[in-house]
């Protein structure tokens, strides 16, 4: 028995990768989730949110950990281009311009932001996290707490901090992440191996929930997201051979958020600070679309037969694209080749934009749903790193960036994509949106509570 | 018995080990500084007449130094010398300047290798990897299990408790097995002093740079160093705070990042 009871803000919030809102819904009223149900009845709402844009995890999750939009933090893919260069680079922890809210929290920042300039004066004393297995986090910095960095974490040492929780990591043999690579090979064993990661990350999620002091709990599920990629088609489809084992996937998920709520209201006495959200949304996916090789047969792209990846881009280019639909001008300004001048961008925005809407699928169908500039969707310091143009997909078309397509349209191993406008949040009913929110608007009520 | 000795009595008898538990075994050798000490520590294991092939995987791109130094080897110490190349993609001119550097590495190392596996119906291979290479390497084990996809299936891998390693194998799998593991760099170095053996001239410095690491030639850079002997890279070693394989251009951690994108559809 505790003999002090010390009456703290406790926040709970679990991240669950890549699950819409709508398939929620939909198992909620099938009873595929009865204990969510339960939640949901006691305080909580369910909403639907948006993703960033591009609806990519390390984007979004990055907008939700800082609050922030892109053009703030300065995250815009999983890959991206040095400055004045065509090198790739994998962005990470480090490239993160904006304090996330348990820098904040714990007010350890060095960066600032809009929301740290909002709320640095509202909390009385630094709050202590712990962080899970959340995307875009590694390598793990220094904090007030612990954090085991999620998706794209490669070495699970930089992967973790402080150093002592690395040694228990490994007596329980932690794993990062699924092996995505076993899919291709054999999808019978890769969902088996779903459900194993799933056990791991359960088993040191609940550790670390109860063995250490902790202000604010964040732990990010990312099987689900892998789960969709692969097996999305089986969410609804009870033909499907995966969907006795996708649905089963969802009771394990649903048992385990239950086994945390329950400890969380021991914790905190009744007076904690619940969230539940996923970064994104999912979808079927019927074709993949390779907009660069729709580039290069509208005359805007031009690539060498060699070097690597964006190397190839010969000087006349005009304009190419990333992962999934980032396309940037080939400008003078921006690239060491580059030969679009200042006073042919907006002619050249517009030819771009007409090409793009004009994109056809096998049944005449329009590819292309929303076309932004930039200066549309980003606001920040970093908005003049951010692509000139960013696209969001019709349902079923997979904007890709790949260079080395023979043809615009594709099929491959996926079942799912992400979707933008089906993200979901679970938050206390007392927060009302008068519009859809975006998940970069969620943050804040963390820091709110604990003002 | 001192430090070196008892690195390599363990290596000894995991080679034996290994050697008595599976007859159609082989040891792949990259002419580097570390697979080359495991040539040595086999011919040691069995008193000079190693009882199995030794293979060296050519992307065709290795330094002219390198071919040199395995065929001088091979010779002199009556190798069994099994050269394994991607022939086919080879010819369609695969290289790391076309194209991508992962595609490159996996067609001419990763799949070349599974070819002279299948070829020579091999159950298990000996490499010299070493637990502080490199991050990711830190979870391998001395008897490490791969299935016939050639995936490492880490989260099924058999303990190893104290010296009970399990090195029974399935049907359609073959066995990894490292038994330099517990080397680090700088004990391969000063076993490479001790035990006078030889090593390809271009870890030695030349005009002020050295490679650290060697592999392929478009894709090696050397590090600065002034140390032109095994004298000067043990105390470079001992001092030095950077990563061994920093100098390489194909960057492993960068390598498994693109894997990692690709396998979930990015890139």
């Amino acid at each position: 028995m505790k003999l002090f009871k010390r009456k703290t803000k406790k926040a709970l919030i679990i991240g669950i990768d890549g699950v819409p809102y709508s398939l929620l819904n939909t198992y909620l009223q099938k009873d595929v989730m009865p204990n969510l149900k339960e939640i949901l009845s006691q305080g909580l709402t369910l909403h639907q949110t948006n993703a960033s844009i591009p609806d990519i995890s390390s984007v979004s999750w990055t907008s939700f950990n800082t609050g922030v939009n892109p053009g703030e933090h300065g995250i815009f893919g999983f890959t991206d281009l040095r400055p004045q260069s065509y090198s790739l680079y994998f962005p990470n922890s480090k490239d993160v311009k904006a304090p996330t809210f348990w820098e904040i929290l714990a007010k350890t920042n060095e960066r600032t932001s809009t929301l740290f300039q909002k709320y640095q004066h509202k909390m009385s004393h630094p709050y202590r996290s712990i962080v899970l297995n959340v995307p875009h986090t590694y390598p793990a910095l220094p904090m007030n707490g612990i954090l085991v960095s999620g998706f794209v974490a490669i070495d699970l040492k930089k992967a973790t901090f402080p150093e002592s929780a690395y040694a228990y990591l490994q007596s329980i043999d932690y794993l990062i992440d699924v092996e995505a690579e076993k899919a291709k090979e054999d999808k019978a064993a890769f969902m088996k191996s779903l459900f194993e990661c799933f056990d791991i990350r359960k088993k040191a999620i609940s550790h670390f929930f109860g063995e250490e002091s902790w202000d604010l709990f964040f732990a990010c599920i990312t099987e689900t997201d892998r789960l969709h990629h692969f097996f999305f088609d089986a969410s609804n489809d009870d033909k499907n051979p995966y969907h006795e084992s996708f649905i089963r996937f969802y009771i394990e998920l649903d048992k385990f958020i239950k086994y945390l709520y329950e400890q969380f209201l021991e914790i905190s006495s009744d007076k904690g600070f619940l969230m539940i959200l996923s970064d994104h949304g999912f979808a079927p996916v019927q074709k993949e679309v390779y907009i660069n090789k729709f580039l290069e047969e509208k005359g805007f792209l031009l690539l060498k037969s060699e070097g690597n990846f964006y190397e190839r881009i010969e000087n006349e280019t005009r304009a190419f694209n990333l992962d999934p639909c980032r396309i940037y001008i080939h400008s003078k300004e921006a690239f060491p080749g580059g030969t679009v001048k200042k006073e042919e961008r907006a002619a050249l925005l517009e030819e771009l934009k007409m090409s793009l809407r004009g994109l056809r699928g096998d049944n005449g169908d329009e590819v292309i749903d929303q076309i932004y500039e930039k200066e549309e969707i980003y606001h920040g310091p970093h908005t003049h790193l951010a692509p000139d143009l960013i696209c969001l997909p019709k349902e079923g078309y997979d904007l890709k960036g790949s260079l080395e397509k023979k043809q615009i349209f594709g099929d491959n191993i996926f079942k799912g994509m992400h979707t933008w406008g089906d993200a979901f949040c679970i938050l206390p009913e007392t927060i009302r949106f008068s519009k859809k929110p975006s998940v970069e608007n969620l943050t804040e009520y963390i820091l709110q509570y604990y003002s | 018995m001192d430090h070196l000795t008892r690195l390599e009595n363990k290596s000894i008898y995991i080679i034996r080990e290994a050697y008595y538990q599976f007859k159609d075994i082989a040891m792949l050798w990259s002419v580097g500084k570390d697979s080359t000490t495991l040539l040595w520590l086999c011919r040691k294991a069995f008193f000079g007449h190693i009882p199995f092939p030794i293979i060296h995987i050519d992307t065709s791109y290795k330094f002219p130094e390198m071919y040199q130094f395995r065929d001088a080897r091979a010779k002199e110490w009556h190798l069994n010398l099994l050269i394994g190349r991607n022939e086919e993609k080879l010819k369609e001119g695969m290289g790391p300047g076309s194209g991508s550097k992962l595609d490159c590495c996996n067609e001419l190392k990763t799949n070349a290798l599974k070819m002279v596996i299948k070829k020579y119906h091999l159950k298990a291979i000996l490499l010299g990897i070493r637990r502080d290479e490199h991050g990711i390497r830190a979870k391998e084990r001395y008897f490490s299990p791969r299935d016939s996809q050639f995936k490492w299936d880490y989260e099924n891998q058999p303990a190893e408790l104290w010296d009970q390693y399990q090195s029974t194998v399935e049907e359609e799998e073959h066995f990894r097995i490292h038994p330099i593991l517990h080397f680090t760099e700088f004990d391969i170095w000063n076993y490479v002093k001790r035990e006078g053996l030889p090593v390809v001239p271009l870890y030695f410095s030349k005009n002020g740079k050295r490679f650290r690491s060697i592999g392929c030639l478009p894709c090696c850079s050397p590090i600065d160093s002034e140390a032109q002997t095994i004298d000067e890279i043990v105390e470079e070693i001992r001092i030095s705070k950077t990563s061994e394989r920093s100098g390489r251009a194909q960057d492993k951690e960068n390598i498994y990042t693109m894997q990692k994108l690709r396998a979930l559809g990015y890139m």
